[in-house]
C-alpha cells in the first residue's frame, strides 16, 4: 500500500494554553484511567493545559471551545452517537483514545454474533435492545488522530499531549509488534502454535502481552499492510479452522479491517 | 404544595454513565429513577463460542478499574468448567494480583472520586494547591498498585499472565523483592489515608441493608469463599439460590434481591461478614473507626475501603514472606461442564457462570457484576435519603446525593455490560 495514500494531519493550534477535554462513550473507562495512571506525570501534564472537562474526575466540566478532545469508547447506542456528534462540534481536534474509539474493540464483536445472541439474551434476560451497529468513532465523525490499544500504553498519551503542547507530535508507530517482540528476546509464539496476531498488529506496546507469556490479540489494530492471507494460511497449517482464526482476528478490531492512523503529523502554532 | 424535579444527567466522578431523575412532591419522593446509561456491550454473548480458557481476555474488558477481578472470576469459573484444580501457588498468585487491584482501585476511588466532595473541591486536581502532598501520596499508592499488577499480571490493565489452570509467566525473585519494598512505602500512605477518612464527618443516614459478601473460615475473602448473606452461607455454584433476580411489571430491569429486598455488596459488606479475619495489624484501625456502629450507613463504605487498604498491604506482606514461586505446567482441562467463579472485586462480588460443552467451548454465560447487585440498593438508598436533606439548597442537595452514589463506588460500565436499566 503506497504511503502517500495514508492520512496526514496538521494541527493548527493557538499559541496559548490549549483547552483540552477527556470524554468517554460506551467503554470500560480503561483508556481514561490510563491517562490518570501516569502517576508521575499527570499533575505536570494537567498544569501545561487548560483542562476544561474530564467528567471521570471532575465535577465542573465546561463543554465548549476545545482545542483538543480525547474520546474513549465505541458507538454502541444512540446516546453514544448523540454525545459523540455534540462533542465533535465543540472541538477543533478530536483524538480517538484507545481501541474502542479506534475499531470498536471487543464490544464490536457483537456485530458478528448479534442475531443469535439477541435471541439468547432476550430469552434469558428479557432485555430490549435498541442499539446501533457497534463501531469506532471514525465511522461517524472526523477523527484527527488515533492513539490505539486496549488500553493505549500510558506513556503514549503523555507523549502526545506534551508533544502537541510543545509543537512536536511523535509519529504513530509503524512496525508490527514482532519488531519489539524480537528485540525483547521473546521466542516467537507462532512457533509454539499460538494464534499470535503480532505480525498484523501495530506495535508501540513493547509486545507487552507476549512478554507476559501470552500471545498478541491485536488490540492496537492493523499495520498499514497486514498480510491477513499469509497468517491465515500459516495458522490453518497448524490445524486451526478458518472460523476460529477469524474469530481471533476480529476479537479486538470488529470489522474495521481498513482503519488507519495518520502517518504524518505536523503541529503549527 | 410544592413539586420539584431534580435531574442529574451524566453524573460525574463515577465509573461509567448514569442519570438520576427525582420527582419530589410535598416533601415526598414520588419517583426515583437511577438509570445506568451505558450502551449494551454484550459480553455474555461475546464469550460464547470460545473456550473457557480464553474468556478472561474478553471479560477483562468489561471494566478498566476492576479488570483484574473479572479476570480472576473468569479463571475461577474456567477452572471449574474444564475440571481443573489450580495449584496452591496459582491461587496465591491470584490473591496477590487481586490485592494489587484492590490497592489501586481504593486509592483511585477514595482520593479521586470520593474525597473532593468531603473537602469541598470539584476534583482531586483542584485539591492540589492546598492538599498537594495528599494527592501526590494518593498517586504514589495508585502507582504501587499498578506496578504490582504489571509485575504479577504482565500488564497494568487487562492482565494476561494469569491462566486457567496455572500462570503463564511468574515474577522473578528480584521483582518480588521490589514489590515487598513497595509495601513499606504503601503502608504509611494507607494509614494516613485511614486517618484522613476517619476524620471526615459522615452524613447521618441509616437504612436497612442486606450485606452480601464472600466468606471464608480462615482468610479475609478475596478470590474464593462461600456467598454469605444474613446468617446463611451458600456454595458458589448455588449463588442463584441466594440471590434472586426478580421481575417487576413496571420495570424492564432485573432487580437483584433477597427476600424481595435490595442487597449491598462492596467493602462495607466484606467487613460486615469478615471483620474478625482482618489482619491483626489492621484490626486497630477497624476498631478506631466506627464502621462497626454503622453497618447500616452506606456512606461508611468509604471509610471501610480505607480500613481494607491497610489490611491488604499487611496481607500482601504476609503472602510475600518466603514466597518463591516455581515454574509449573499449566493444567489442561479434563472434562467440560458448568463452572461458577465468584470473587471479590473492590466494589463487591462479581459472578462469572459458564457452561461449556464437550467440544470445549462456552455455550452459555451469565455475568453479574457488583454494581448490578447494588443498583436496586442505591436507588432505594437515594429514595430514603433525599427526604432527610430536602431542607438543603439545591446545589448542596445535589452534592449530597452524588456523595451517596459515590460511596457505593459504583461501576456503571460493569453494570451495563449487557443491559440498559430503566427504573420506574
Amino acid at each position: 500500500m503506497a504511503l502517500d495514500n495514508l492520512n496526514a494531519v496538521t494541527f493548527n493550534l493557538p499559541d496559548r494554553k490549549l483547552k483540552v477535554g477527556f470524554y468517554g462513550i460506551a467503554g470500560c473507562a480503561g483508556c481514561l484511567l490510563s491517562v490518570i495512571f501516569n502517576e508521575a506525570a499527570i499533575l505536570e501534564l494537567i498544569s501545561k493545559v487548560d483542562l476544561k472537562a474530564f467528567p471521570l474526575v471532575k465535577e465542573v466540566n465546561i463543554e465548549d471551545g476545545f482545542d483538543v478532545v480525547f474520546m474513549e469508547g465505541l458507538v454502541a447506542c444512540q446516546d453514544d452517537l448523540d454525545m459523540l456528534k455534540r462533542i465533535r462540534e465543540k472541538t477543533a481536534y478530536l483524538i480517538a483514545l484507545g481501541a474502542c474509539a479506534h475499531t470498536g474493540c471487543v464490544p464490536a464483536h457483537r456485530y458478528f454474533t448479534a442475531q443469535e445472541n439477541i435471541k439468547h439474551l432476550v430469552y434469558k434476560k428479557r432485555d430490549f435492545i435498541k442499539d446501533l451497529e457497534p463501531t469506532g468513532i471514525g465511522a461517524h465523525v472526523k477523527v484527527d488522530y488515533t492513539i490505539p490499544g486496549c488500553p493505549p500504553d500510558r506513556n503514549e498519551v503523555v507523549r502526545f499531549v506534551l508533544g502537541v503542547v510543545l509543537g512536536k507530535v511523535p509519529l504513530p508507530y509503524m512496525d508490527p509488534v514482532c519488531v519489539e517482540c524480537r528485540r525483547n528476546g521473546n521466542l516467537c509464539v507462532l512457533e509454539k502454535d499460538k494464534m499470535c496476531m503480532g505480525s498484523l498488529t501495530r506495535g508501540g506496546c513493547d509486545a507487552v502481552c507476549v512478554n507476559g507469556g501470552f500471545e498478541c490479540w491485536g488490540c492496537r489494530g492493523h499495520i498499514d499492510d497486514p498480510n491477513l492471507e499469509a497468517l491465515t494460511n500459516l495458522l490453518k497449517e497448524k490445524g486451526y479452522t478458518e472460523k476460529v482464526i477469524h474469530q481471533r482476528m476480529r476479537a479486538f478490531i470488529g470489522k474495521s479491517y481498513d482503519v488507519r492512523v495518520p502517518v504524518k503529523v505536523e503541529v503549527k502554532k | 404544595m410544592s413539586a420539584k424535579t431534580i435531574n442529574l444527567n451524566h453524573i460525574t466522578k463515577i465509573e461509567g454513565h448514569a442519570h438520576l431523575s427525582l420527582g419530589i412532591e410535598n416533601g415526598e419522593v414520588k419517583t426515583c429513577e437511577l438509570q445506568a446509561a451505558e450502551g449494551a456491550r454484550f459480553f455474555e454473548g461475546i464469550v460464547r463460542d470460545r473456550p473457557p480458557q480464553e474468556a478472561f481476555e474478553i471479560t477483562s474488558r468489561i471494566c478498566g478499574i476492576c479488570s483484574t477481578a473479572h479476570v480472576m472470576a473468569a479463571l475461577s469459573a474456567g477452572d471449574k468448567a474444564v475440571g481443573v484444580k489450580s495449584s496452591e501457588q496459582t491461587w496465591l498468585m491470584r490473591r496477590l494480583l487481586n490485592n494489587a487491584e484492590r490497592i489501586r482501585s481504593h486509592a483511585a476511588h477514595l482520593y479521586f472520586l470520593a474525597l473532593p466532595d468531603y473537602l469541598g473541591y470539584e476534583s482531586a486536581i483542584a485539591m492540589v494547591p492546598e492538599h498537594g502532598a495528599a494527592v501526590r501520596k494518593a498517586l504514589r499508592l495508585l502507582k504501587i498498585g499498578n506496578d504490582m499488577t504489571f509485575i504479577l499480571g504482565g500488564r497494568v490493565m487487562h492482565p494476561v499472565s494469569a491462566a486457567v489452570g496455572g500462570w503463564r509467566k511468574l515474577p522473578t525473585g528480584a521483582e518480588l523483592k521490589t514489590m515487598r519494598s513497595w509495601m513499606d512505602e504503601a503502608l504509611p500512605i494507607a494509614e494516613e489515608t485511614f486517618d484522613l477518612f476517619n476524620s471526615l464527618e459522615q452524613p447521618k443516614f441509616k437504612k436497612e441493608i442486606q450485606h452480601v459478601a464472600l466468606k471464608h473460615d480462615k482468610e479475609f475473602p478475596n478470590v474464593y469463599g462461600d456467598v454469605a448473606v444474613g446468617g446463611k452461607r451458600f456454595q458458589q455454584q448455588d449463588y442463584a439460590d441466594a440471590l434472586k433476580e426478580e421481575r417487576r411489571e413496571y420495570s424492564n430491569a432485573n432487580f437483584c434481591t433477597i427476600n424481595a429486598k435490595p442487597v449491598m455488596v462492596g467493602t462495607l459488606s466484606r467487613l460486615y461478614h469478615n471483620h474478625a479475619l482482618l489482619h491483626r495489624k489492621a484490626q486497630p484501625f477497624f476498631k478506631r473507626s466506627n464502621v462497626a456502629e454503622n453497618w447500616d450507613n452506606p456512606f461508611y463504605n468509604n471509610l471501610a475501603q480505607a480500613v481494607e487498604t491497610v489490611h491488604v498491604v499487611h496481607e500482601v506482606i504476609d503472602l510475600l514472606e518466603g514466597f518463591e514461586p516455581k515454574k509449573e505446567p499449566i493444567k489442561e482441562g479434563k472434562r467440560y461442564g458448568r463452572g461458577v467463579g465468584i470473587v471479590e472485586a473492590p466494589r463487591g462480588i462479581v459472578i462469572h457462570d459458564y457452561i461449556a460443552n464437550e467440544k470445549g467451548i462456552i455455550t452459555d454465560a451469565n455475568i453479574i457484576t457488583p454494581t448490578a447487585h447494588n443498583l436496586y440498593e442505591m436507588q432505594e438508598a437515594i429514595r430514603q435519603f433525599v427526604p432527610t436533606i430536602l431542607h438543603l439548597e439545591k446545589e448542596r442537595l445535589i452534592l449530597e446525593i452524588e456523595k451517596l452514589i459515590r460511596s457505593y463506588d459504583p461501576c456503571f460500565s460493569c453494570a451495563c455490560h449487557f443491559l440498559e436499566v430503566k427504573w420506574a
